[in-house]
């Protein structure tokens, strides 16, 4: 699927006002399997999340045994148990899985179950893009699993460099369709990050304005931030992979001009803040912990937001500390390793800030607490070696070691530390029961023994070349114990699975608050919270949280709070917590059934998802714009075409269906106060799709400089057809501005004619570029003739995809608006206005760029 | 808000401006001169159609901050990658 379609939904989810009442989405109880296929809701998609993570927790843990047993003893070819290829696809899956499909997901369950709880909100902003997110996210999973069994998955390690990872040197399908894989994951995580920033920025409760906001919500803020700008550029560098590899383009190829190099300037520009994009929301899960259980607020906290949104920022400008054994120029890995210490600078002030915070409270050693505790040891370890790395004299001796891999497992698993720390936290909240504390510290133990006895030894080993499974004899007895750790570490999950799923079921029953001194809101409702959160309307107008009765409940009763007082927004406010309903002793209301108000269900996000990966694998055998020969390849395109058939099916049901978002009060909603929901989604979405084309550009203006700047010829020798189509969609741009005017005049035909227009011109552009793009093919230019073709025609036809992708839309809205819709809320129109101008400002400059100079 | 005639007026300079990027290419000036002055006027062009097109002008100017940013790093990715390789 397109990336341009989630951002189109943001338009019709959530922003419609459709009737009130009346709707037929009977909500099945958690009981029943229908209700995990159909539910919108934050709090279920949370536990969906966090479920499917573990699963691909267990999967990449596998993997990381097969090659610790591999690794018992230094091994020539054919040696051990995995084959060489076959120990490439484990070490190269093994990190694919880790990072993108368990520990981001994993950090997403929880952000997805309290975000909403922390901010006051009843739900997200786009309850069934959330849903999608979801869906989007487990089929891309799939696709991914899918690819061992296509004669094998991707080989050329997590970073996927280039040249190794166009078809000459991995050649299978199984290939392919990881990367294509990963094209839906990041499908998933954009509209994720819309729905997440549009939620935090525009539907916080009345007086808890940003400042306020608890530590694990900001950090989440700041992840999605991240997410957004730097999964747009992960997702030009795969679609440019996957360009090259099912169309036959040349960027990445060997004989290309610095295409090596281009690969990991796109992947580490977005490889660098991903690292704390998995980071972060480990670090708000030690922040909330390590102020609960020694039951302080934690020092500094203005500071340590600070801190974060400085990391943040800089994590943009770090990205190089991973190409120092490239033929960069020397002048730019200095300034590299300039930001590069700059940005440990304010960890050490996070780092303080929690230590500090400990020693001046009263710890009580929870399961919660010792792991973000050790967490924060594990953390501090890691952070030190990366200085090391940080150093371009030291990384020439580090660079491709076991010293590289033992660093960023401590930051990484350490994250991984404190994200477990936040399960135990977080289970009382989300099943309503308490898990056994004893198995808990029991988990702890043996999981710290075994991190330390699986990482520490490949600090002393770190001569071991990475990724290799031979190595100097004498380093064996080393990872031994390592395989050792390995084992323990693995094996100490087993007694928290054991300890949470018999706990879910038996164990004791968990009230509102089991944690003295945790003042965030999650804890002020019941748990598990009912369907839609809170009895009443969050405020805090008066510095503190209140519910304001919706009406007919029952009469709110104060109650007061713990000894220094349940200030429920973590911001220094202290207070009691009012709540209207005391039901502690109540069980779940979650199954409560509602007449009216918001929906709950949709199966389109699930269906959706489908279709999107039967498109991906119907893909993924594809090899110079061609399918294989014979019944496999026809069984691939089929299954592509009845993918795509799915997935616009969907699309225009989701469209269709009568829907409506969490009702909301505006509250705090800085610095978006006062523009609607669905545009600001769009804007940010769109402000994504900047950095994708930004990405594209940056590949073409790269690859050109590589190539010499003025030695380029433009591809088309004639500029009067890209003269033409610029006219096209300048006027398509001015029919779309005109279809907004009618509908807010509310004049019928001159919105469809404008609507109607804009659909003409935008197939006319359709047909001129199609007409030129033969011509060039008879004069004998492919895809593949050269990368000055290659960034040609894949550019172009990324901006042409997008005005496909919008003419769906003209074309639905224009169906519709023949229909009378749109003359009274005309903002869908608006909305799509907004996505088609960008479409047409990113001409005007490929116009020139591809055309001209 | 803005006129429908507004509109008009701002269309009919797009429209001018793209012939006159391919006009400047034909001019004769040096090449750098010529892609100065045509990617002034692409973005010249582009701001137009966000300020008025898209009405970031009558928005917040929190929306035309956040396109900034985007806009931003992608340049920041541009210009640095290619920098590197001089
Ligand atoms: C003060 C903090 C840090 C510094 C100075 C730092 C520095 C570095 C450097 C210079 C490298 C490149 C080494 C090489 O390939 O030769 C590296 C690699 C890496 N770092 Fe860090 N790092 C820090 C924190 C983190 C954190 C917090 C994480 C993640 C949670 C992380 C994850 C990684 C990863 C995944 C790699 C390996 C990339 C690969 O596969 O090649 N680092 N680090
Ligand atoms: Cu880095």
């Amino acid at each position: 699927m397109t990336d341009a379609s989630p951002g189109g939904d943001a338009a019709a989810d959530g922003g419609h006002e459709v009737a009130r009442g009346g709707d037929d989405h009977d909500f099945p109880g958690t009981g029943s399997i229908k209700r995990w296929f159909v539910t919108t809701n934050h709090k279920d998609v949370g536990i969906l999340y966090i479920v499917t993570s573990l699963f691909f927790l267990v999967l990449g843990g596998v993997l990381a045994w097969l090659m610790r047993i591999q690794l018992l003893a230094p091994r020539a070819l054919g040696e051990g148990i995995l084959a060489p290829v076959a120990y490439n696809q484990a070490v190269s899956a093994h990190g694919l899985l880790m990072v993108f499909w368990f520990l981001s997901p994993f950090a997403f369950g929880f952000a997805n179950y309290v975000v909403p709880l922390q901010l006051g909100a009843k739900d997200l902003a786009f309850p069934r893009l959330n849903a999608l997110s979801y869906w989007l996210y487990l089929f891309s999973g799939i696709l991914f699993g899918v690819s061992f069994f296509q004669g094998g998955t991707f080989s050329g390690g997590w970073t996927m460099y280039a040249p190794l990872n166009v078809p000459t040197f991995t050649p299978d399908v199984g290939a392919s369709t990881a990367v294509l894989a990963l094209v839906l994951f990041v499908a998933s995580v954009t509209v994720s990050s819309v729905n997440f920033l549009t939620t935090m920025h525009r539907m916080r409760a009345e007086g808890l304005t940003l400042r306020n906001v608890p530590l694990f919500s900001w950090t989440i803020l700041l992840t999605a931030w991240m997410m957004l700008f730097a999964f747009a550029a992960l997702l030009a560098a795969l679609l440019v992979l996957s360009s090259d590899r099912l169309l036959g383009t040349t960027y990445f190829a060997m004989e290309s001009p610095a295409g090596a190099l281009l690969w990991t300037h796109l992947f580490w520009f977005f490889g660098h803040p991903e690292v704390y994009i998995v980071f972060f929301p480990a670090l708000g899960v030690m922040a909330e912990v390590f102020q609960t259980f020694p039951g302080r607020r934690i020092v500094g906290r203005k500071w340590f937001i600070l801190a974060m949104v400085l990391v943040a920022i800089q994590s943009f400008a770090v990205w190089m500390h991973h190409m120092f054994l490239t033929s960069i120029n020397l002048q730019v890995k200095t300034l590299f390793m300039i930001t590069t210490i700059g940005i440990s600078l304010p960890f050490d002030l996070m780092v303080f800030a929690l230590i500090y915070t400990m020693l001046k409270g009263k710890i009580r050693f929870t399961t919660p607490f010792l792991f973000v505790f050790g967490a924060l040891l594990l953390f501090i370890i890691g952070g030190i070696t990366g200085v090391f790395l940080g150093a371009v004299v030291l990384d020439y001796e580090f660079r491709g070691t076991y010293w590289v891999v033992a660093h960023f497992h401590y930051v990484m698993v350490g994250g991984v530390t404190a994200l477990v720390g936040g399960l135990y936290y977080w289970f009382p909240k989300m099943t309503g029961r308490m898990y056994d504390e004893f198995l808990g510290k029991l988990h702890f133990a043996v999981y710290f023994v075994g991190f330390n006895l699986l990482y520490f030894p490949l600090f002393v080993a770190w001569e071991t070349p990475r990724r290799v499974f031979d190595y100097a004899p004498e380093l064996a007895p080393w990872h031994q114990l390592a395989t050792v750790g390995g084992f323990v570490l693995g094996l100490s999950f087993l007694i928290m699975f054991y300890n949470l799923f018999k706990s879910a079921f038996v164990g004791d029953p968990a009230p509102d608050n089991p944690w003295e001194y945790a003042t965030t809101a999650e804890w002020a409702v019941s748990s598990p919270p009912p369907l839609e959160n809170f009895d009443g309307t969050p405020t805090y107008r008066d510095g503190h949280l209140e519910f304001i009765d919706d009406g007919e409940v029952a009469p709110s009763e104060e109650r007061s709070g713990g000894p220094t007082g349940a200030a429920v927004s973590d911001g220094g406010v202290t207070a009691s917590a009012t709540r209207a309903v005391t039901a502690d002793a109540e069980l779940p209301t979650a199954e409560a059934t509602e007449v009216e108000g918001p929906s709950h269900a949709s199966i389109w996000p699930f269906v959706l998802s489908a279709g999107a990966f039967l498109v991906l694998l119907g893909l993924s055998p594809l090899q110079d714009a061609a399918f294989p020969e014979g019944m496999v390849g026809a069984a691939y395109a089929t299954t592509a075409v009845a993918g795509g058939v799915v997935t616009l099916g969907s699309l225009v049901a989701m469209g269709l269906e009568p829907f409506h978002g969490p009702v909301f009060e505006e509250g705090e909603a800085w610095p978006f106060a006062g523009i609607d929901n669905g545009k600001v989604g769009m804007w940010i979405f769109l402000a994504s799709d900047v950095v994708l084309f930004g990405g594209f550009l940056g590949a073409y203006v790269f690859t050109r400089v590589a190539f010499g700047w003025t030695g380029w010829e433009p591809i088309p020798s004639d500029p009067i057809p890209g003269l033409v189509n610029t006219y096209i969609l300048l006027t398509s741009s001015f029919t779309v501005v005109l279809a907004l005017v009618a509908a807010e005049k509310k004049h019928k035909w001159g919105l469809v004619t404008s609507l109607g227009a804009t659909f003409v011109l935008g197939i006319g552009f359709l047909v001129n570029k199609g007409l030129e793009w033969q011509h060039l093919f008879h004069e004998g230019l492919w895809l593949s003739t050269n990368v000055r073709a290659s960034t040609f025609f894949l550019t172009t036809g990324l901006h042409a995809a997008h005005v496909i992708a919008g003419l769906v839309v003209a074309l639905y809205l224009t169906a519709r608006a023949w229909r009378g819709a749109y003359l009274e809320d005309s903002r869908s129109v608006e909305y799509f206005g907004l996505y088609w101008h960008f479409v047409d400002i990113v001409w005007l400059f490929l116009f020139p760029l591809f055309y001209i100079l | 808000m803005v006129s429908t005639k507004l509109y008009t007026a701002i269309y009919a300079v797009l429209f001018v401006s793209a012939t006159v990027q391919v006009l400047v290419e034909f001019a004769g000036l040096s090449y750098w001169l010529a892609f100065g002055v045509i990617m002034v006027l692409s973005a010249a062009k582009a701001v137009l159609v966000a300020a008025y097109f898209q009405h970031l002008r009558f928005e917040p100017r929190s929306l035309t901050y956040l396109v900034g940013i985007g806009l931003v790093a992608a340049l920041a990715l541009t210009l640095a990658a290619s920098y590197s390789l001089l």
